[in-house]
């Protein structure tokens, strides 16, 4: 097995700090042990400052998705470009993409990127004819082409597409619209309130839908934060960008409830994200909701969203989601717990986070239980459209 | 967008819960509001052109839209302060049917846009016509057809003839334009302006109310052809 030792100069010379030159030395610990310590490279991910150096990113990002390395396919010919049906669409979107390359680069080294941009997508999109582009697809693309270089790129895109990313690739958008109708249920727990004023409002979810289906990569401008999600998301269940939107608008309550209560001024001050966010309190309150707020004691909710408060739908529903979102209940197992009343749900999250990162480091764990690492990914999602269609024939 | 958005802050101070009579007997406060959704294929420039109303000139970069973005700009149609909203829509076909439905209610126009240079989008129209006519309840609602992109003369495919022929089966009027085009900022500006002080003079307030005369329907413009003023 290769091993890799850490840069020498890691990132920032003088100024990279004591801690992080630690947590430099326990990735290459984790990657360099035998077998590789998986579950320790998802803690680091999502840990303060998560993989801090693309050189890292590199080599953790394929382990993360269980990508080998050695074995990366061909890059395409040419011909790609022919007979493609979302060809198109996909050099339209690139070509206006961008603001998604470094300000500073030079408009040839930027058109070349571009068009290895376009062949990835393709590529991708040729070997699986069950994925359907999207427009965004190209925004998540572009940030794996920029830290990883194209040929890794396409290996990765590719297992994030037919995982990760699996749901927005359907035919129609159906499914994304499901992961959607979590996020007022995951509002709801935490702020009652901020949750009834932006269901007045009527506002919808439409405004964190660029935030899911690009993982915030076509909002944010600082690709540093960009990147920095992403080692969080890549560590994490499929479902967490839904928490992190969630934590966001959390963050922003005061905002919200100061807003006029209709549907214009609250999808308006939603949508405009703030490029100044608090990254890593946010990335840990996300981590912290999804633990105590599984998507298995939500699923009901979200269910609901969409089937209009159907009083039939809800114990069969209940029943479902228990069966197929086993890696949430493991997660109640080990934390010994019960599922608890709504009050004492309520009063934990107000209470300091001493063990933060016990939790975050079981939620990496339980990612990665096993088999179930990346099988996780359809099964939370896949029972709710087709148990609609039985209510709604 | 983001830039789009800090220029287009306008205070939203609209007040539609203050009904009834002022003291002094004033007319009560409010503000109203015309919501126009903006639909039509993928880059034919609906981003552009909502920009460029609302934020008085070309934006220098756009992105593909993803899901529905939202502007906004404040008006004075006759002494009335008027909040006109532009709902921008994605283009690509697997963003309309679930996602964006949600932003057709109580939608007050709509405007079509098609890119005079790509045949394809307007051979689209029919298809974004009948997805309007399915989300919309009422007929009478005011729709308008824009032609995108007349500055790129030597690459019109789309004759404005045709485009004629189009709108007025469609009973719409016809506008061909350019939201790049520096000299014509005022005819942009006129677009959504006549479809403003049309809404002005037959809409009842955004709150939904039931129609109270039978006679107040948009009737078919006699259509001038509007001419691409670049």
């Amino acid at each position: 097995m290769a091993r890799w030792s850490p840069p020498r100069n890691g990132g920032g010379g003088h100024d990279f700090d004591f801690k992080k030159k630690r947590k430099v030395e326990e990735i290459y610990q984790a990657l360099n042990s035998d077998p590789i310590d998986v579950a320790a490279l998802r803690r680091m991910a999502i840990s303060e400052g998560g993989l801090l150096m693309d050189e890292i990113r590199c080599k953790v990002w394929p382990k993360l998705l269980s990508v080998n390395t050695d074995d990366l396919p061909p890059l395409p010919g040419k011909e790609l470009r022919e007979d493609n049906k979302d060809y198109q669409q996909v050099l339209l979107d690139v070509r206006r993409s961008l603001r998604r390359f470094p300000p500073g680069m030079p408009d040839d080294q930027r058109e070349g990127l571009q068009e290895e941009l376009i062949d990835i997508i393709l590529h991708v999109l040729k070997r699986n004819p069950q994925l359907h582009y999207y427009q965004g697809y190209h925004d998540i693309v572009v940030t794996f082409l920029l830290v990883v270089g194209d040929r890794l790129a396409t290996a990765l895109v590719e297992k994030l597409s037919t995982h990760h990313l699996r749901d927005f690739m359907d035919p129609t958008m159906d499914n994304t619209k499901h992961i959607l109708n979590y996020l007022m249920p995951i509002i709801d727990q935490v702020n009652p309130e901020v949750h009834d004023f932006m269901q007045s409002a009527e506002v919808g979810t439409i405004f964190a839908l660029s935030w899911l289906i690009t993982w915030f990569g076509h909002v944010l401008s600082d690709f540093r934060h960009v990147v920095r999600l992403y080692d969080f998301f890549l560590a994490c269940h499929p479902l967490m960008p839904i928490y992190f939107a969630a934590v966001i608008v959390l963050h922003r309550q005061q905002e919200v409830l100061d807003c006029e209560c209709d549907m214009a001024s609250v999808h308006h001050l939603l949508s405009q994200i703030p490029q100044d966010l608090p990254y890593e309190s946010l990335i840990s309150k996300a981590g912290d909701l999804f633990v105590q707020f599984p998507p298995s004691k939500l699923a009901r909710e979200a269910a609901q969203q969409q089937a209009e408060r159907t009083a039939a739908s809800t114990f069969k529903d209940f029943e479902l989601a228990s069966v197929q979102q086993r890696p949430d209940t493991v997660l109640r197992q080990r934390f010994g717990e019960q599922p608890r009343g709504e009050e004492r749900t309520k009063s934990i999250l107000t209470k300091p986070r001493t063990n933060r990162f016990v939790k975050l480091a079981v939620m990496g764990l339980t990612v990665a239980l096993g088999a179930a690492a990346l099988a996780v990914v359809k099964s939370a999602l896949e029972w709710a459209p087709k148990f609609e269609l039985q209510i709604f024939p | 967008m983001m830039a789009a958005a800090a220029d287009l802050e306008s205070s939203l101070e609209l007040s539609l819960t203050g009904s009834g009579a002022l003291p002094g007997g004033l007319p009560p406060a409010r503000s109203r509001i015309f919501k126009i959704i903006v639909i039509g294929d993928s880059n034919v420039g609906k981003t552009c052109l909502t920009y460029r109303f609302c934020a008085g000139r070309f934006p220098q970069r756009t992105e593909a839209t993803i899901g529905v973005d939202f502007r906004e700009r404040a008006v004075t149609i006759d002494g009335e302060r008027i909040k006109i909203q532009l709902w921008d829509t994605a283009g690509q076909e697997r963003f309309r049917k679930s996602m964006v439905q949600h932003y057709y209610r109580n939608v007050h126009a709509v405007v079509f846009v098609y890119d005079m240079t790509n045949i394809a989008s307007f051979h689209s129209l029919p298809s974004w016509i009948e997805e309007c006519k399915q989300h919309l309840l009422a007929n009478d609602i005011p729709r308008i057809l824009v032609g995108n992109k007349c500055d790129l003369r030597s690459a019109i495919q789309v004759p404005t003839d045709l485009a004629q022929k189009f709108a007025d089966t469609h009973s719409m009027p016809l506008f061909e334009t350019s939201a790049k085009n520096p000299n014509d900022n005022d005819h942009v500006e006129a677009i959504f302006m006549t479809l403003a002080h049309k809404l002005k003079s037959h809409k009842p307030l955004m709150l939904s109310q039931p129609p109270d005369h039978d006679e107040i329907r948009i009737k078919p413009e006699p259509k001038p052809a509007m001419t691409c003023w670049c």
